[in-house]
């Protein structure tokens, strides 16, 4: 291994993309839109859902209901009748609809609570802010009574103000940078191939292992300032909760930029053309979104498919990034002692993988 | 002495599923010699150089370069392989091209600036490869080629594109290298380009039909004309 080539091969390609406006902004104008657009749309949400309440109690307790939801802030409530419920939620003016019927407190008194709740149904994501706000008026009724319901909440992680955003943010740092890195590689390598250059790398004396070692040089160093940028977007911008050592963060992401370049060169090898390489961004990328845990949790999956999230390089990071950002874990935790090395295996398995399949030969 | 021979082709055979692209070919290029490759498309022209920097793995027989078996790595660094095609970097200038050929290579700046004077392209060394016109890229590849003084110079149709006036400068250059002991072996389907080499080797259907200096040619052929030469040589081989 010659020190020499490997840095002409790294400072050749940090040349080409100097040069390369386009591919540039992909790298670092890309993740910021995408996690910016993703923050905004989890955070900046200003309308909660629509909800008709049609008070129809003959005794107190309806019209106390009523008031709690009113104030709710998690939907937004409006006084209807009850024969209009149905149209409206057919109009879509309101996705859900509450009555309290006729003899709501008496049966109350006699130990059932049963206000009835009309959804609109379709869209599933709207109904649970609905039947939380009822239950959070249910707890808020209970405590004028004599019996007072005061759940004392204590959070072993998170917090009362940890969000969709701090779940996710935690896991789309690691993707976003996986993602990006992985399409540039397939792609730059490919393009050696197909403009006939690796032809001459490979009549060379050039050695296979050290084109690999340039190219993971130098889409390293891009990958680098792209999760650091990534990082500071994140936190300062987007303050998504964060427990655990920034530098961590970092490491954990460095890992998953290495594995996503070396995962490109070795499946460049087994395109032909860009447009079969393109064919690999679904391929690869789909099940990693799905199954690494990022939107489901692994351990909610069905067992078969649990299977492959084990052996998915982004179940581990997205994992490890999650445990520090929002648990606050260290390198002194087994778990993260795990994820770390499974991603640094995978790392190296790729890295030796794509040696072996980098031809000389034409034919 | 094998030394004397700069590539020594044995008896070397190549199927691509079921066509033949070398067929047996047996060459000796002697050290210092422009040797022609002169074919037909498709004659394995391309097919015997790749073979003879290791790229195409015979399915038979033997290749040496400079005395060494190929395949052998270390051995590259002796020889320059312009290929067909001018590969480059089209999105880096002239001079960054040459410079990341001459480092994989072990050559040195001032090799650089000698090399881009040799293509004369000196004066475009700060240009985009992709804003050259095709000579000039054919150009920036040769000088990719010989950027480090190689003892072996491979040229897979290098004058294609070029001008007339810069086509004649460069076989002075060619002959110039070859006198200082580089071996140069060019592909070539242009008849007077042929007619420049010390010796030719006609190529078709992955067989040499006829070899020797243009003059032992056309005299094997009876014909006054190195194209009639061929022709007449190929269509006996093919009857
Ligand atoms: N990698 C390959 N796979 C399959 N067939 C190939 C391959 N390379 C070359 N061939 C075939 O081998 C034969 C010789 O090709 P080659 O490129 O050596 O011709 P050539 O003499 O260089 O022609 P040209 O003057 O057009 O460059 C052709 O029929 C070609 O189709
Ligand atoms: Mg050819």
């Amino acid at each position: 291994m010659s020190g020499h080539r490997v840095a002409a091969i790294t400072r050749r390609l940090l040349q080409q993309f100097r040069r390369d406006r386009r591919t540039l902004a992909l790298l670092f104008v890309a993740p910021l839109v995408i996690l910016g657009l993703l923050g905004y749309l989890i955070r900046g949400s200003t309308s909660s859902p629509a909800v008709g309440i049609a008070n129809e109690d003959q005794g107190q307790l309806g019209a106390m209901f009523a008031s709690a939801l009113e104030r709710s802030s998690l939907i937004t409530a409006t006084t209807i009748q009850a024969s209009d419920g149905d149209a409206k939620l057919k109009d879509g003016s309101l996705v859900a609809y509450i009555v309290f019927p006729a003899d709501f407190s008496s049966r109350a008194q006699a130990g059932t609570i049963a206000p009835e709740l009309h959804l609109e149904g379709s869209q599933p994501g709207t109904s649970a802010p609905v039947l939380q706000a009822l239950q959070q008026a249910l707890t808020s009724v209970a405590a004028t009574g004599p019996v007072h319901f005061e759940p004392q909440v204590h959070y072993l992680y998170g917090g009362p103000g940890f969000d969709t955003l701090d779940y996710f943010g935690a896991a789309f740092i690691g993707f976003v940078v996986f993602f990006l890195v992985f399409v540039i590689t397939i792609v730059a390598f490919l393009n050696e191939r197909s403009q006939g250059t690796l032809e001459r790398l490979m009549a060379s004396p050039l050695r296979r292992g050290e084109i690999v070692m340039g190219y993971m040089l130098g889409f390293t160093v891009l990958a680098l300032i792209q999760s650091a940028e990534v990082l500071v977007f994140s936190l300062a911008v987007l303050k998504v909760h964060n427990q655990g050592n920034v530098i961590l963060i970092f490491a954990i992401e460095a890992l998953m930029a290495l594995t996503a370049v070396n995962l490109g060169i070795f499946l460049s090898m087994f395109a032909r053309t860009e447009f079969q390489a393109v064919q690999f961004i679904p391929l690869v990328i789909v099940p990693q979104v799905l199954l690494s845990g990022i939107l489901f949790p692994v351990s909610t999956e069905p067992k078969p498919l649990q299977v492959v999230s084990d052996v998915l390089p982004l179940t581990y990071a997205v994992n490890g990034l999650r445990d520090v950002m929002v648990k606050g874990a260290d390198l002194t935790w087994s778990s993260l002692q795990l994820d770390a090395g499974v991603v640094a295996g995978f790392c190296v398995v790729l890295i030796v993988a794509g040696v072996a399949t980098l031809r000389r030969r034409i034919a | 002495m094998a030394e004397a021979f700069a590539v020594d082709i044995e008896g070397v055979h190549k199927n691509f599923g079921g066509l033949r692209a070398l067929d047996g070919v047996n060459l000796h290029i002697k050290t210092g010699e422009i040797y022609g490759l002169l074919g037909p498309n498709g004659a394995g022209k391309t097919t015997l150089i790749r073979a003879i920097v290791g790229l195409v793995a015979p399915d038979a027989g033997t290749v040496t370069v400079l005395g060494r078996r190929m395949p052998d790595v270390d051995n590259l660094r002796n020889v320059g392989y312009m290929t067909q095609q001018a590969a480059l970097y089209p999105g880096l200038s002239v001079e960054e091209n040459v410079q990341f050929f001459a480092a994989i290579n072990g050559a040195e700046e001032e090799d650089v600036t000698e090399a881009l004077k040799l293509v004369r392209l000196d004066d475009r060394r700060k240009s985009v490869v992709a804003t050259l016109s095709g000579g000039m890229r054919q150009r920036c590849s040769l000088a990719c080629a010989l950027v480090h003084k190689p003892k072996l110079l491979l040229l897979d149709e290098p004058t294609v594109g070029v001008d007339p006036q810069l086509r004649v400068q460069f076989w002075d250059d060619f002959r110039r290298m070859a006198a200082s002991g580089t071996t140069i072996i060019v592909s070539s389907h242009v008849m007077d380009e042929a007619e420049r080499c010390q010796r030719l080797g006609l190529i078709q259907y992955g067989r040499v039909l006829a070899e020797g200096s243009p003059n032992e040619v056309r005299a094997l052929a009876g014909t006054s004309n190195l194209e009639e030469a061929f022709l007449k040589l190929a269509g006996a081989k093919a009857s």
